[in-house]
């Protein structure tokens, strides 16, 4: 009779993946450890005699590591893969590779889609949402933690299930069909927007340079004490409403895009630039 | 802050973690976000309006920091508890700019607290795998859960809630000593709200590293700059305007493809 994983067995593994893929992290088999531990359940369901298990086990506590999130589709087809090797029609090299194969594609997908578009797009509406109305300021984070988890487990034990029943071939399926490089692009286009709007509202620079005089006014024979006869900042700004915010954005996205600074790098730089305006704008009687 | 407020306050800083026993999904990818973080500090201290004013900025600022793989991997979660926590705790009396300021340098320290335990679990983790190869081949299959989750929790944990009760702790006491708003001169608060402006830039400047694709993106990123400076809208009205544009586009995109399909 041909073995097949129980419903049972295959959501145990899911949850032990989902809840425990990052609790031993390390350089040397990255999250090896924690996929040994789930698919020993499946193991255990499989395999009859200790070496079966045995042997499964170790091809499973090597190195892996993927998007943990987005790569429970991995998970998934090599269950499938298990599950064809314990009937005899697949063979423990095969699963070696094919696993090594996929940290590559899951790892990318997830990162860049999910880990870098999703999470901040929806942390982006969330701080509108908060934004919106200052005695609401808790709704934004209410509805990220309610959101997020509940909708990413669900996309997780989707594509788990996918890889499970339609293996290798699903995951081709899913990444040839160009829907979800148009749904990243869409992803792109509302992130491009809020981001811009955040970058408004949020990025402050002003450029502290002010001439202030005393000013003697002929009409009335007396003197105005402390008039501002120059103001560096509003003038920028009425030539392009906050043009040194947007400047200093594009310039840290410029350094740590194209010039590869590291944030930490970033961080002190901006510090520096921040001191520096400090010091001008106290020189000029900007901060008084 | 009580005992009672520093254990949960540390509890959740473990809690929030890069893989802590609640998964990453629930725990660095939520809990860990300074926005929901700000959230769960103003919850524990009583003072949600000053958390979230506080954490705002400090999400905007630490937006890009997403990636455990990535470069900027380290405990995001130390940042902004201990930053939250620093501004409710300091910040009486202050100011929304000055509270501000606050939460960025103490986010600053947490943060680099955060990145040594990162390390240093990331190498106490490396005997384990001893251990798993020990019980994988023995075949003990019930017992694969000791190394990865019962003894990677054990070290993870030491790492996240001891340092973070001593550093919160140590705040507690210092609090104690003096009146923090009247102690700090002018000048500094000036600087520290000028910083924290700034900031805001990197994490905005690491998301468009994600986001900008194409030449023409930065075009999209201007429409929606200029919606707020120009047409003054608020970022709430433009997050609606973006929904729709983004339906727009994949509705045009989406019939092009399949004119090319067909």
């Amino acid at each position: 009779m041909a073995k097949k994983i129980s419903e049972k067995t295959l959501k145990k593994s899911f949850r032990t993946w989902f809840f425990w893929n990052g609790c031993s992290q390390q350089a040397e088999s990255m999250l090896g450890m924690a996929f040994g531990q789930a698919m020993a359940p499946v193991i255990d369901e499989l395999y009859d005699t200790q070496e079966e298990k045995a042997a499964a086990l170790q091809r499973h506590i090597t190195l892996f590591n993927t998007e943990a999130q987005v790569g429970s589709i991995c998970n998934g087809i090599v269950c499938g893969l298990e599950e064809a090797n314990a009937n005899g029609q697949c063979t423990p090299e095969l699963i070696s590779s094919v696993k090594v194969a996929l940290i590559g594609p899951t790892s990318a997908i997830g990162d860049s889609l999910w880990v870098a578009t999703i999470i901040p797009i929806l942390l982006t509406i969330c701080l509108s949402i908060s934004q919106a109305s200052a005695n609401m300021l808790w709704l934004g984070p209410v509805i990220y933690m309610l959101v997020y988890p509940i909708g990413t487990a669900a996309l997780s034990w989707f594509l788990f299930k996918l890889g499970y029943k339609s293996g290798l071939e699903g995951m081709q399926t899913f990444m040839a069909t160009g829907r979800l490089n148009l749904l990243t692009d869409t992803m792109t286009v509302l992130g491009l927007i809020v981001v811009g709007a955040l970058t408004a509202s949020f990025v402050s620079c002003t450029l502290p340079i002010q001439i202030v005089k005393d000013v003697y006014d002929a009409t009335t024979n007396t003197i105005l004490e402390s008039q501002v006869l120059f103001n560096a900042d509003s003038v920028l700004n009425s030539i392009f409403p906050q043009i040194l915010p947007l400047s200093l954005t594009l310039g840290v996205y410029g350094l740590y895009a194209k010039k590869k600074w590291s944030p930490l790098k970033l961080m002190g730089l901006i510090l520096v630039l921040a001191c520096l305006l400090t010091f001008v704008g106290y020189a000029t009687g900007f901060y008084a | 802050m009580s005992i009672i407020q520093i254990i949960l306050i540390a509890l959740f800083v473990y809690l929030g973690s890069i893989g802590s026993i609640v998964g990453n999904t629930i725990g660095w990818y939520t809990l860990g976000r300074p926005l929901v973080a700000a959230f769960v500090v103003g919850v524990i201290l009583g003072d949600i309006q000053t958390a979230m004013v506080v954490g705002i900025p400090l999400q905007i600022m630490y937006m890009g920091n997403v990636t455990p793989g990535g470069a900027v991997a380290w405990d995001l979660s130390y940042a902004t508890y201990i930053g939250v926590a620093a501004a409710i705790v300091f910040g009486q009396g202050m100011d929304a700019t000055g509270a501000i300021g606050l939460a960025v340098v103490f986010a600053g320290i947490g943060g680099l607290v955060g990145q040594v335990m990162w390390n240093l679990s990331y190498a106490l983790n490396l005997p384990l795998n001893r251990f798993a190869a020990n019980y994988a081949e023995a075949g003990e299959t019930k017992k694969m859960i000791i190394p990865n989750v019962v003894m990677g929790q054990a070290i993870g944990f030491l790492c996240r809630f001891v340092p973070a009760v001593l550093v919160l702790t140590s705040m507690t006491a210092a609090s104690g000593q003096a009146d923090f708003a009247t102690l700090i001169p002018g000048w500094v608060t000036t600087a520290l709200s000028i910083f924290g402006g700034m900031m805001a830039s990197l994490g905005m400047g690491i998301i468009l590293s994600f986001l900008l694709k194409k030449k023409y993106h930065i075009v999209i990123f201007l429409a929606g700059f200029i919606l707020v400076t120009y047409f003054g809208l608020s970022t709430m009205a433009v997050a609606v305007v973006a929904i729709i544009t983004a339906i727009l586009y994949y509705v045009a995109a989406s019939s092009q493809a399949d004119r090319k399909g067909a």
